[in-house]
């Protein structure tokens, strides 16, 4: 089954209609939240890889980063979508559309779950190489989403 | 003022060697240089928003100012290097299409000194006395309004370099 139809009927809705400001204003909003995301995200990796605030435990670092984190990832959906809408037919027909929403599906689990219960284990739990390979798989997988985004334009 | 000043000296750096090269015969130089832009973006200004939330007395209130400040300080240059490095080269592929971007003039000569101004102040003002309230959760007012104004000041120039994309505030003009 093609999902076509479904991209053809989102981009007919015209969201964007109202105002030509609509556009740039959603997508400065994703970026600042894009940002915000990714300071959270990095507070922890960074601290999973032995370097950052060290002086913490990971589970403090994880703890106190989250809601921004969350808050980052609503304002990343709330623009992301209608930005999607507004432009449905041309990411259906980009390969790096998919691309990015493959990773993003992927980096979204393993967020939720392995990264999740690794920062949030006492300290001595879980092997530092361990910690450092979520780490590092977090920050290519969520580097590779921001990447795709930029790059739906040029590839 | 508009439109502005100096075309002769932007024409002159489109004329450079490997300016006209990056320019028009290197077709993956744009995605590749915006995408580290922004990838670096991401590191630099994530980082300072979230010494910045430190600094409002809303996040990370278990860490002390200074430790924010001093552990995330490298990689906040990290970006911020690279951030540079690929934008001046960006710069150099297309000097002529930057001059006549209004939000471009705007982005470089306000919005950018504005933020590291207030960077600059904060650091030989209220941080030097940051012993007295390092571990504190509310800091003191100099260092909430360093704070907010880092938040607005880079969000304002995260958007006006964004809005040069845009062909509002543009003078088009065909250099070869």
């Amino acid at each position: 089954m093609s999902l076509l139809p479904f991209f053809k009927w989102m981009e007919g809705l015209a969201v964007y209609r109202s105002s030509i400001y609509l556009g740039p204003g959603v997508n400065l909003v994703h970026l600042v939240s894009m940002c915000t995301f990714m300071g959270a995200l990095l507070m922890v990796d960074l601290r999973l890889l032995g370097t950052g605030l060290t002086n913490q435990p990971v589970k403090q670092v994880a703890r106190t980063a989250q809601p921004w984190l969350i808050a980052g990832l609503i304002g990343l959906t709330l623009t992301g979508v209608p930005a999607l809408m507004a432009t449905a037919t041309m990411q259906y027909a980009s390969q790096v559309f998919w691309f990015k929403m493959y990773v993003l599906a992927f980096a979204v689990i393993f967020t939720f779950t392995v990264r999740r219960a690794v920062a949030a284990s006492d300290e001595g739990r879980v092997s530092p190489v361990l910690g450092k390979l979520v780490a590092l798989v977090s920050i290519v997988a969520w580097m590779a989403v921001a990447a795709g985004g930029r790059l739906i334009m040029y590839l | 003022m508009w439109p502005p000043p100096f075309q002769s000296f932007f024409v002159w750096v489109s004329t450079l060697p490997g300016s006209q090269y990056l320019r028009e015969d290197a077709p993956s130089f744009f995605g590749t240089f915006l995408t580290l832009h922004v990838l670096s973006m991401c590191l630099f200004l994530g980082l300072v928003f979230m010494m910045d939330l430190r600094l409002l007395g809303v996040a990370h209130l278990d860490t002390s100012v200074t430790q924010i400040q001093k552990r995330l300080f490298p990689w906040q240059l990290v970006g911020a290097i690279v951030m540079s490095v690929s934008g001046l080269i960006l710069f150099y592929a297309q000097p002529v299409l930057y001059w006549g971007k209004g939000f471009y003039w705007v982005k470089m000569l306000v919005a950018m000194p504005l933020a590291l101004a207030n960077l600059l102040v904060f650091h030989f003002t209220t941080y030097r006395s940051v012993g007295a309230w390092d571990t504190d959760a509310s800091p003191p007012f100099g260092a909430k309004l360093a704070g907010i104004l880092s938040i607005v000041l880079w969000i304002t120039v995260l958007s006006f370099g964004r809005l040069v994309a845009y062909d509002w505030w543009t003078i088009v003009e065909q250099v070869k």
